[in-house]
């Protein structure tokens, strides 16, 4: 399991609307987007699936 | 620019009025004098320049007005060089018939005496602008001289004035022909205003509105005042939608103008709006051709309307819950530019400058009338009304954000460390470029995390994701509000564009330690996203880091080693099989010590390459086609040596397998690959090795470990430790038969989660600062973090799924 990383293309693109990123505003595109993202992680809307059986996934070796 | 005394026995007055305007309709208030002494309060400021455009405007608005009501369709302004204006339309021409009751022309009458309008008449059904409604004479009264020019009925009238007195009375001094219409002409009075020089922009833009807003009427403005002289031509068709195209001329508009056209009672409504992608209002309101630069009841009837259709829809389409938001007046307003017109008789303001509309029936009746259109318009279009809508959502969710991010920052108290008990085990150093913040997943961790620690220096933040069940056979985990809040309290940075401040940061080591299994790693890809999106600044500075507490324990005796990931347990294994090992190779030659460790590592290296070939063919058959060269591409085009090197594959094949279950046969076809076969007691077994996996990446690197790989295995070896041997006909046997020996006398521990640690262990493997390591933060690996973010935060639950369960081993390998 080395450098397995999915090495995703590099363009710069804000997480909320897919504009392009400002450096200014990294990694957004304004500060409008920045606010909306604050928002989310106020609001609990960024969720991850939990794994309700961690046995249940395939393990190596 | 008739001002519109209407004199019943003028038989060309009303050839389009319903209505008859007798003379008798006509109230005379006198008073010039009183306009002299007090202009202020008929033609406003008579400083600041306001009061002296208005002297344009007012004999504009006539012309204008006649337009409105269906005469004529031209007013042409010209700024004359010695400062006087000219002003002339088309319209039917002031009447000049003698009044009853003043025994002077009408168009005299209109001239000087205030209030002489027909626009005073409510019973008149007509609509007129006029900003102060006192019409030409004040105009006239605040003139050093005026003169006034008259074509009606084939004639041509002329009649001048000097600070509002009449020199004589109208005359006849030519003929006119079909030419009709009025043509003002006069110098403002210096003795009452300031300053007399007329700016060009100003009128220009007065100009313009009105002729957006009356779209039949062209208006030109002419500067003859210098030696170069400027003309503006104005004449939109379309009306309010052209106006508001306009004014978003160097905006980008979410969708094409939306358009309500529509008349009730008295009342006509002409009204354009889009959202664009600025977030600033633009919201124009005009009555009778009149900006209310304040608003007023129609504006209000407007915005009432706005926010309950945005609200319904936002709430119906369900966005606004998705977003978790309510919906504030501002924020459907965010990039709206609207602009709305209305056009009814005797309109009422709060004061003489029309700035506010206070006609109270006009706020349910613009109300009723935009709520009905907008709806339809939202249900027509659903398309653009969901960008409307998200865009709506948006500036909400921003405001709100802005709101939070300002109290958790600055009110006293929320963000009080003294007011988080039980969740900050706060470190004794002050100093925060020696201070260390533990950020650990899961309270039985943080227990543990909280005994085992330097509490000099090193702070600990349990942190619990919040499980929520989302529907029944599916979990979601997340960073509660509160553990947010907690954590953006622990950074001490403060949060937001605003109010962030990396240099308040109150350790300059902050270590993110997860569990390694998968709910670990989605804790961690949060955390990571979190930072990088909201304070990246503690990236660039190098503070974040990830902790790298073991996998394994392994003991062998009395010794105990740790061992972070699979790949140090295999190599601790391998370490350990390969003492007292011997690999005999068939023609004799004996490998053991560092050759036979760099031989075990080539063989780990080509597993490695062999394991994603093994998706669709067995591994026996790549290994031995990978030591047989056959995964050569140049092969696929070789007729003599293609067909060869099948055979010989073929008979690699038997030699794996006991004498009854030999038979596999192998055949090559140009261009395709080989295809190996096997009738075993009735049935065959067919595998096709094919041109896609010859031409692999991982074939192509086998193919150049051939070679070697035939030094070693062109026949089976033998590995031999003490009195053990172990047939091995390639690469992959190799590795496993080491580690198997490895294996031996040695109890290995898994650990499923950094809970399964006492605080000793949870010390001398990740808090020690001589033992553990980290891994720093870097953008690069933040933006990977953000790639899983995205697919994990997807709304789709497949894929994410499907992602969850293929690539668990690359989210917890971002860090590597």
């Amino acid at each position: 399991m080395t450098s397995d990383v999915t090495t995703g293309e590099k363009t710069p693109a804000c997480p909320i609307c897919g504009k392009p990123a400002e450096a200014k505003y990294t990694p957004f595109c304004s500060p409008r987007c920045a606010d909306v993202d604050l928002h989310r992680w106020l609001n609990e809307s960024y969720r991850a699936p939990a794994v309700e059986d961690p046995e249940g996934l395939p393990e190596e070796d | 620019m008739s001002t519109e005394p209407m004199i019943p026995n003028d038989p060309h007055a009303s050839a389009n009025g319903a209505e008859e305007y007798g003379a008798g309709s006509i109230q005379v208030l006198r008073g010039l004098e009183a306009v002299r002494k007090r202009p202020g309060m008929y033609i406003g400021d008579t400083d600041d320049g306001s009061g002296l455009h208005r002297m344009i405007y007012e004999a504009v608005d006539n012309a204008v007005d006649e337009i409105m009501n269906g005469f004529g369709d031209r007013c042409d302004v010209v700024l004359n060089a010695d400062g006087s204006v000219l002003v002339t339309d088309n319209g039917r021409g002031i009447p000049v018939d003698i009044h009853p009751e003043e025994g002077i022309s009408a168009a005299e009458v209109a001239l000087t005496k205030l209030h002489a309008g027909g626009k005073f008449e409510q019973n008149s059904n007509r609509i007129s602008s006029g900003l102060h409604g006192v019409g030409i004479s004040v105009v006239n009264a605040l003139s050093e001289w005026l003169e006034l020019r008259i074509w009606r009925h084939g004639k041509e009238h002329f009649m001048r004035f000097r600070h509002g007195e009449p020199e004589a009375p109208l005359a006849v001094v030519g003929e006119s022909g079909d030419r009709t219409g009025t043509q003002v002409m006069f110098l403002p009075s210096k003795g009452t205003f300031s300053h007399t020089e007329f700016d060009f922009d100003t009128v220009e833009h007065r100009l313009r509105e009105l002729a957006f807003l009356n779209w039949r009427a062209t208006l030109t403005l002419k500067d003859e005042r210098h030696a170069e002289s400027r003309e503006a031509v104005l004449h939109y068709e379309g009306g309010v939608q052209a106006f508001v195209q306009w004014l978003d001329r160097s905006k980008e508009a979410l969708h094409a103008p939306i358009q309500i056209s529509a008349e009730r009672d008295v009342v006509r409504l002409e009204l354009s709006m889009e959202w664009t992608d600025s977030y600033h209002e633009t919201c124009l309101c005009f009555t009778n051709n009149v900006p209310q630069k304040d608003g007023g009841t129609h504006l209000a009837g407007f915005r009432a309307a706005l926010t309950r259709t945005v609200n319904a829809y936002a709430n119906d389409s369900g966005i606004a819950k998705k977003e978790k938001v309510n919906l504030a007046g501002d924020d459907m307003r965010e990039g709206l530019t609207c602009v709305l017109s209305i056009k009814m008789p005797d309109p009422k303001f709060s004061s003489q400058a029309k700035e506010k509309l206070v006609s109270s029936e006009v706020r349910p009746l613009v109300e009723n009338l935009v709520g009905e259109k907008l709806a339809e318009w939202f249900e027509e279009h659903p398309a653009e009304a969901r960008k409307v809508v998200t865009k709506v959502v948006e500036a909400a969710a921003a405001r709100e954000a802005a709101r939070k991010a300002r109290e958790l920052t600055r009110r006293k108290g929320v963000l009080d460390i003294a007011t988080l008990p039980g969740k900050l085990a706060d470190c004794q150093e002050r100093d925060p470029a020696l201070s260390e913040l533990f950020i650990v997943e899961g309270d039985s961790a943080g227990g543990s995390a909280k005994q085992g620690r330097n509490r000099a220096n090193q702070a600990i933040l349990p942190l619990k994701g919040k499980i929520l069940n989302v529907e029944r056979a599916r979990f979601d985990k997340m960073l509660s509000s509160a553990e947010i809040g907690t954590l953006i309290a622990a950074m001490g940075t403060g949060i937001g564009r605003e109010d962030f401040n990396v240099d308040k940061a109150r350790y300059h080591k902050i270590i993110i330690m997860t569990d390694a299994d998968v709910d670990g790693s989605h804790i961690r890809t949060l955390l990571l996203t979190f930072f990088y999106r909201q304070m990246p600044a503690l990236i660039e500075r190098g503070y974040l880091y990830i902790a790298q507490p073991p996998l394994y324990r392994a003991k062998r005796g009395q010794s105990e080693v740790y061992l972070k990931d699979d790949r140090a347990l295999e190599e601790y294994l391998i370490d350990g099989g390969l003492s007292d090992a011997v690999l005999r190779l068939a023609d004799g030659v004996q490998v053991a010590s560092i050759d036979l460790r760099a031989l075990v590592e080539q063989a780990r290296a080509v597993r490695n390459l062999l394991t994603p070939l093994t998706r669709r063919l067995p591994l026996k058959l790549v290994e031995q086609a990978a030591i047989a060269d056959a995964l050569d591409s140049t092969l696929l085009t070789d007729p003599v040596r293609g067909p060869a090197i099948a055979q010989g594959l073929a008979s690699r094949l038997d030699a794996l397998e006991t004498s009854l279950e030999r038979g596999w046969t192998g055949t090559w076809v140009e261009g395709d690959g080989y295809t190996f076969a096997r009738t075993l007691r009735g049935v065959t077994e067919t595998h096709h090795l094919d041109s896609a996996v010859i031409r692999s990446a991982e074939a192509r690197r086998l193919h150049d470990l051939a070679p070697r790989l035939r030094e070693t295995f062109d026949r089976a070896a033998t590995l031999q430790v003490k009195e053990r041997e172990t047939v091995l006909s390639g690469p992959v046997a190799l590795v496993s038969a080491v580690m198997e020996q490895g294996r031996r006398g040695i109890a290995i521990q898994r650990y499923k989660g950094l809970g399964e640690m006492n605080p000793e262990q949870l010390w001398e493997t990740t808090l020690d600062p001589q033992a553990r390591s980290l891994l720093q933060v870097k953008v690069a690996q933040a933006d990977d973090a953000e790639q899983v973010f995205s697919t994990l935060m997807g709304d789709v639950v497949e894929p994410r799924r499907d992602f969850i369960q293929t690539n668990a081993l690359k989210v917890s390998n971002l860090d590597v």
